[in-house]
């Protein structure tokens, strides 16, 4: 076990300004503090090599979790030991351990090339030149960016520029990388790269956490998933457990050669009704199982044609979010 | 030590290497530079070949303590005083936390991504000023230019101090970057010669903030008539350079707990 969480909790002080003029002239000389308790107890343990994927709605205290993690925020209580280290105490010795990519805070200069700010990376983690040199190459390769590190960083599309922010994170051969939301606004082919590159840096035994909000990142990479909700756990788990977590659901489209019957019954709701002869459930197999759904709707009425699918992984989260 | 060298220097060549981009505005923000900070000095001029005068001081003296002024400013506004307008900007764009996860000190890398070569016009218009100045009064001997260089240092040091102090404020006062006029309304006591100022403001500006070190008493020195409270204000610098650091401390330990 390489991360170890313990009851961590975060409570900060917030101020409220009102939305009137009034108001905001009275907040200049009195304000009103308010305690936002953004983290609440959560505990939770990772392994070396695993990829965990950390997901919430916004607000939920992902982004908090993380900043204290990382050693940026010191926690109100708790317990945290990555590596051996407390990350806010030992900060200096502890982050040389780590990496980090923010999707929406760069690392790189906008005006020089990534080249440069890889050497500026170089000169603040120490790293030796041959080490160095090895390391940037094999991700350069890796990431096929050869062309791009030597252009300026601001005439780099945005999959280019990330590519070079996860070169830039793993420069000193981090033993952890925190990655948050590292593919916002990528295409579909820099997505699929990045995704490449992190599984192979998995496989060479580098532990991922992850935060994102896209849920293909989720089901292509983590096989664990910790979901925080209003500051706190309420999910960790496999990602198969997670689909299953809201009972055993299955997405239904059917089609009929006469007009469909009365859906309105027990384990399935309507989703979407095209037409009488067509439609799109929802179906709970613990409470209406398959068999006897198929019989209800050839009694009634002949079946044309009918698809069967998981529930896609939006819905349960969506689901989860809620309760 | 070493490290920590070849990291500025790093840091030098990566800003430098950002303001090349644009070299036009590079060269012109350097001019630009040189033009505002020769301003006071020709006021100077202008004052003394009308007649004025600064009571027992003649004209290149006085440019003296304005180009030991320049000249520290010219040190350590590109070398380290970026730090104020790097912790501001960081902080209010969310990237100061990018600092927090490198194995080095929050300072130092404030101080290493802050370096300002804009500024270098300064440090060019320090060693012009006081060149010229000190070809027209008397050359002094090596055991004052041993003085004036300690005193001197002791100038960068109250302006690492000021430095600390502004780039703690720009932690907890998000996005205002007036705090640099709180430094020159006060530094710009440091331009001329104490004895023109009355009793309290010269002992504010010795023994509380000394900023009387910036310019008039390591010039005073170089010219062979020390400064009175010269210890005093040595002293007061090493502590206000003390205080200054206990404050950049508590204010990043405010950011520390808060999260920016």
């Amino acid at each position: 076990m390489i991360i170890n969480v313990e009851n961590l909790k975060k409570t900060y002080k917030s101020y409220e300004r009102g939305n009137t003029l009034g108001e905001a002239v009275k907040s200049l000389f009195i304000r009103k503090t308010k305690l936002v308790e953004a983290v609440k107890g959560i505990s939770f343990s990772i392994d070396k090599g695993e990829l965990v994927g950390f997901l919430g709605p916004n607000g939920a205290g992902k982004s908090t979790t993380l900043k204290v993690l990382t050693g940026i925020l010191f926690p109100t209580s708790g317990k945290v030991d990555i590596l051996g280290y407390t990350p806010w105490k030992d900060r200096k010795k502890y982050v040389a351990h780590i990496g980090a990519v923010f999707g929406q805070k760069s690392q790189l200069l906008w005006d020089i090339p990534p080249l440069d700010a890889f050497n500026l990376n170089k000169a603040i983690y120490s790293i030796p030149d041959r080490e160095f040199n090895k390391k940037l190459n094999l991700m350069v390769e890796l990431l096929e960016v050869q062309n791009i590190v030597k252009k300026p960083t601001r005439l780099l599309s945005l999959g280019e520029r990330m590519k070079c922010e996860f070169i830039m994170a793993m420069l000193h051969s981090p033993e952890i990388v925190f990655l948050d939301e590292p593919t916002i606004g990528l295409d579909v082919i820099a997505k699929e790269k990045i995704r490449e590159f992190i599984l192979e840096m998995n496989k060479q035994g580098v532990t991922f956490i992850l935060t994102t909000h896209d849920l293909g990142d989720i089901e292509q990479l983590a096989k664990r998933v910790i979901v925080i909700n209003h500051g706190e756990m309420i999910f960790d788990d496999t990602i198969e457990a997670l689909k299953s977590h809201l009972g055993n659901k299955k997405l239904v489209s059917i089609s009929t050669q006469d007009p469909l019957p009365v859906l309105e019954i027990s384990g399935v709701s309507v989703k979407n009704k095209l037409s009488d002869y067509n439609a799109e459930l929802e179906l709970d197999a613990n409470i209406m199982e398959l068999n006897r759904f198929i019989d209800y709707i050839n009694k009634n009425s002949t079946i044309k044609d009918m698809t069967l699918q998981e529930l896609p992984i939006e819905e349960v989260i969506k689901k989860l979010y809620t309760i | 030590m070493i490290d920590a060298v070849k990291l500025h220097l790093q840091g030098i060549k990566s800003a430098l290497a950002v303001r090349m981009a644009y070299r036009a505005d590079f060269f012109i923000s350097i001019l630009i530079m040189l033009v505002v900070e020769a301003f006071v000095p020709l006021v100077t001029y202008l004052v003394y070949k009308n007649g004025a005068s600064l009571p027992g001081w003649n004209m290149y003296e006085a440019l003296l303590v304005q180009g030991v002024f320049l000249l520290s400013k010219g040190i350590s506004f590109p070398f380290f005083f970026g730090m104020v307008w790097n912790t501001i900007y960081r902080v209010q764009e969310g990237t100061f936390d990018l600092l927090l996860i490198k194995p080095r000190s929050v300072l130092q890398m404030i101080i290493v991504t802050g370096f300002d070569s804009e500024d270098l016009g300064k440090l060019l218009g320090g060693i012009v000023l006081f060149s010229v100045s000190l070809a027209h009064v008397p050359f002094p001997s090596l055991d004052l230019w041993l003085k004036f260089a300690v005193l001197f240092f002791v100038s960068l040091v109250v302006m690492f101090g000021f430095g600390l102090i502004l780039s703690g404020l720009g932690i907890v006062w998000i996005g205002n970057y007036r705090v640099y006029e709180i430094f020159t309304s006060i530094s710009n006591f440091g331009m001329y010669p104490a004895n023109i100022f009355s009793k309290a403001v010269v002992t504010f500006i010795t023994a509380v903030i000394p900023v009387a070190m910036l310019g008039y008493i390591p010039a005073s020195q170089l010219l062979g008539r020390p400064a009175e409270g010269t210890l005093i204000a040595v002293i007061s610098s090493i502590i206000f350079l003390i205080v200054s650091l206990l404050f950049w401390k508590a204010m990043f330990r405010r950011y520390n707990s808060a999260g920016g």
